[in-house]
């Protein structure tokens, strides 16, 4: 096993730049999640990190060896495909086997190496059958053995949980998350999905337009995002933004000034600011207690809590969790408060304001 | 197209033009209802198959039973009714061979000397066909510069008639042509293709490969394309030289298209006649006689016009061609199962 240095990686497919300024250390036996976006560079920046694609500008160092010249399959890498990409004529075993045949080793070996992978995966009774005989998520370790046998210094896996359906990639998620306690490998995974990331990370990169936003483990994430984008996407419902001014007071202000909030404690802020709070943070309450009130526009009610969506007085959308199941009907005027330990605040450039 | 700019509309509901089409189509409304009272429903299918089944009939099921009709019989009439029937005689003297490995042994020579030049063709002309169909295809499949471009010049050649590549390469390899002229000005000895029994099987077999190549290049291309992008990057992740890459992946992938092109290039090849009969003319002597070139001469070249022979022999590559048919609408029905 291995870690992982990446610094000033770019990437440009003609015009168009789809990795800025990438750097980034992955500590050997980590699991890192790139999240983002469609469309934001973290399946290219994996497929960089794999050799598949060669880097515009940047280092790429596993092991503390630089390898950004390097092709593909002399970087000791193994990748678990989104499509799973095992090939259809060959057996599960032989698909296992292919990259080992590839290092000529013997056979015995490669049987030893095989077998054990199918045990783990629980792979054994299949190994005769084609891919077009299994499941998506037998299809899916399969994959995944096929990597595992290789003993690679970095496990690579792009969105490989996308084509099963919502109850195996459950399953498939805690399976993965036990196969990385059990052989302790240093593991990239890639993935729009924030509740995987949130799941399975040690760490999570935000990535946004080419960027990385924000590195830090899942609570760090979600506690303290570093600016608005993470702020939003992670976290789900999303966080909601209220905009407007610090106004006399230290409180904020909208633009048409019919509603104002308390800041942060102790932020200490001016001008233009936008404050976030998550929808789990804000609870119905006594007219008395309320911060502010919401027209309630439409209730999910999901047995173990309901999700309220309304607008505030300005017209800026809120939506909060409550933990009842019949908090409120739709075109109710509901009191809400906003824990203020729960509050974030950002400038006008999007940023955290930290206290 | 309305000047008023209200969406354009083929035929106004009012117009003269629209009120035609119902006048006409009305005109068989009611003999169509008559006949589907008279055959009901079901029945109406083979009412609308019938034109196509009576002229598939006439210009094919029945010219099948003349010429069995024909290989039956003898004389030099044209007129089934006038010639007088003899029988499996005309199969007899085809097959009638001191040795069948030896043409010149047997009572119809040509006819087995057709037999043996076909054969070695197609088998020629199968492996070059395929060989430089699918490393075209190979070549044509990667991001090369002016990828397009090559696959139009590639495909070129399928869109000219037989005669005129035959015409083309003619001018090219005749005595005073192109490639002679070429030779001559680097110093060489000009080289009388159509005279040298081997190089005339050889041209024969490099223009039908120069002008058919391309549209076995586009089956094998389209298959190749099939093949998904990341089982290649799944290969290279896996460190697989390129070698084991084509007979691991790409050939075991492409089989089923290699198959059918392997099937269709037999049936052409076995059938070729006017390309190598262009070109060549069957010579010298009969070095590139094919067994379609003899058939077509025993009927209608030759003095005596024995139209009774040919039908036997044509009878004779019929079954085998409708064998290889079979064999490639089984193998394609396989392919998609």
């Amino acid at each position: 096993m291995a870690g992982l240095v990446l610094t000033g990686i770019g990437k440009s497919f003609g015009p168009v730049e789809v990795l800025r300024g990438i750097d980034l250390d992955v500590a050997d036996g980590e699991f890192v999640v790139f999240v983002g976006p469609s469309g934001c560079g973290k399946s290219t920046l994996l497929r960089v990190i794999a050799g598949l694609e060669e880097v515009t500008s940047g280092t790429i160092r596993i092991d503390g060896q630089d390898v950004t010249t390097e092709r593909a399959a002399e970087r000791g890498l193994a990748m678990v495909f989104q499509s799973y990409a095992l090939y259809p004529h060959m057996s599960v075993y032989r698909n296992i086997a292919f990259a080992l045949e590839n290092m000529r080793l013997p056979r015995e070996e490669i049987e030893a190496r095989v077998r054990r992978a199918a045990t783990m995966l629980r792979l054994t009774e299949y190994l005769d059958r084609k891919p077009g005989a299994l499941s998506g998520g037998q299809r899916q370790r399969v994959a995944i053995g096929r990597a595992v046998v290789r003993d690679p210094k970095i496990f690579l896996f792009d969105e490989p949980l996308s084509n099963l359906d919502a109850e195996l990639r459950v399953a498939t998620r805690k399976e993965l998350a036990s196969l990385h306690a059990e052989i302790g490998g240093t593991m990239i995974y890639v993935t729009h999905d924030q509740v995987e990331a949130m799941t399975l990370a040690n760490r999570i990169v935000v990535l946004n337009k080419g960027r990385i936003e924000q590195v830090g483990t899942p609570l760090e994430l979600y506690n303290r995002p570093a600016n608005l984008f993470v702020a939003g996407f992670i976290g789900s419902p999303r966080m909601n933004f209220i905009r407007g001014q610090v106004g006399a007071g230290g409180k904020l202000v909208t633009p048409d000034g019919k509603v104002s909030l308390p800041l942060p404690p102790g932020t200490v802020a001016t001008g233009e600011v936008t404050l976030g709070i998550r929808p789990e943070h804000v609870a119905p309450c006594s007219a008395a207690e309320a911060d502010a009130r919401i027209a309630v526009e439409l209730v999910e009610q999901l047995g173990s809590e309901s999700y309220l969506y309304g607008t505030l007085a300005d017209g800026t959308a809120l939506t909060l969790r409550s933990p009842l199941e019949d908090p409120a009907r739709r075109g109710e005027d509901v009191p809400v408060r906003f824990d203020p330990a729960r509050l974030h605040l950002f400038d006008a450039a999007g940023l955290a304001i930290r206290p | 197209m309305s000047e008023t700019g209200s969406p354009p509309r083929a035929f106004p509901r009012d117009s003269l033009a629209s009120r035609l089409i119902q006048a006409v189509a009305g005109l068989a409304d009611r003999p169509m209802a008559w006949i589907q009272r008279a055959v009901g429903g079901r029945g109406m299918a083979y009412v609308f198959l019938a034109p196509n089944i009576l002229f598939f009939g006439l210009f094919v099921f029945l010219p099948i039973g003349i010429n069995m009709a024909m290989s039956l019989t003898g004389g030099t009439n044209l007129f089934l009714s006038e010639r007088p029937f003899i029988g499996g005689d005309h199969y007899r003297s085809l097959m009638q061979c001191g040795s069948y490995l030896d043409p010149a042994s047997c009572r119809e020579d040509h006819f087995w000397k057709g037999v043996s030049n076909t054969l070695k063709f197609t088998i020629v002309q199968m492996v070059a066909m395929v060989g430089t169909a699918l490393v075209t295809a190979l070549v044509l499949n990667r991001k090369i510069r002016g990828r397009g471009f090559f696959r139009a010049v590639y495909f070129f050649p399928v869109l000219l008639s037989p005669v005129v590549v035959a015409l083309i390469w003619k001018w090219i390899l005749q005595r005073d042509g192109l490639l002679n002229g070429a030779i001559t000005l680097a110093g060489g000895e000009k080289i009388l293709f159509f005279v040298e029994p081997g190089w005339a099987m050889f041209w024969a077999v490099f223009v039908s490969v120069w002008a058919h190549m391309g549209f076995y290049t586009l089956i094998l291309l389209a298959g190749l394309q099939a093949i998904p992008a990341d089982l290649y990057e799944a290969a290279e992740m896996d460190g697989t030289k390129p070698m084991r890459v084509l007979t691991r992946i790409t050939l075991p992938l492409l089989w089923p298209n290699l198959v059918v092109v392997l099937v269709l290039v037999l049936i052409k090849a076995v059938q070729t006649f006017d390309e190598v009969f262009v070109l060549t003319g069957g010579g010298p002597g009969t070095a590139t006689l094919m067994v379609v070139q003899y058939i077509y001469e025993t009927a209608f070249a030759n003095q005596v016009q024995n139209f009774g022979l040919a039908a036997a022999a044509s009878m004779m590559l019929g079954t085998l061609l409708f064998a290889l048919t079979m064999l490639q609408l089984w193998i394609a029905r396989r392919k998609a199962a």
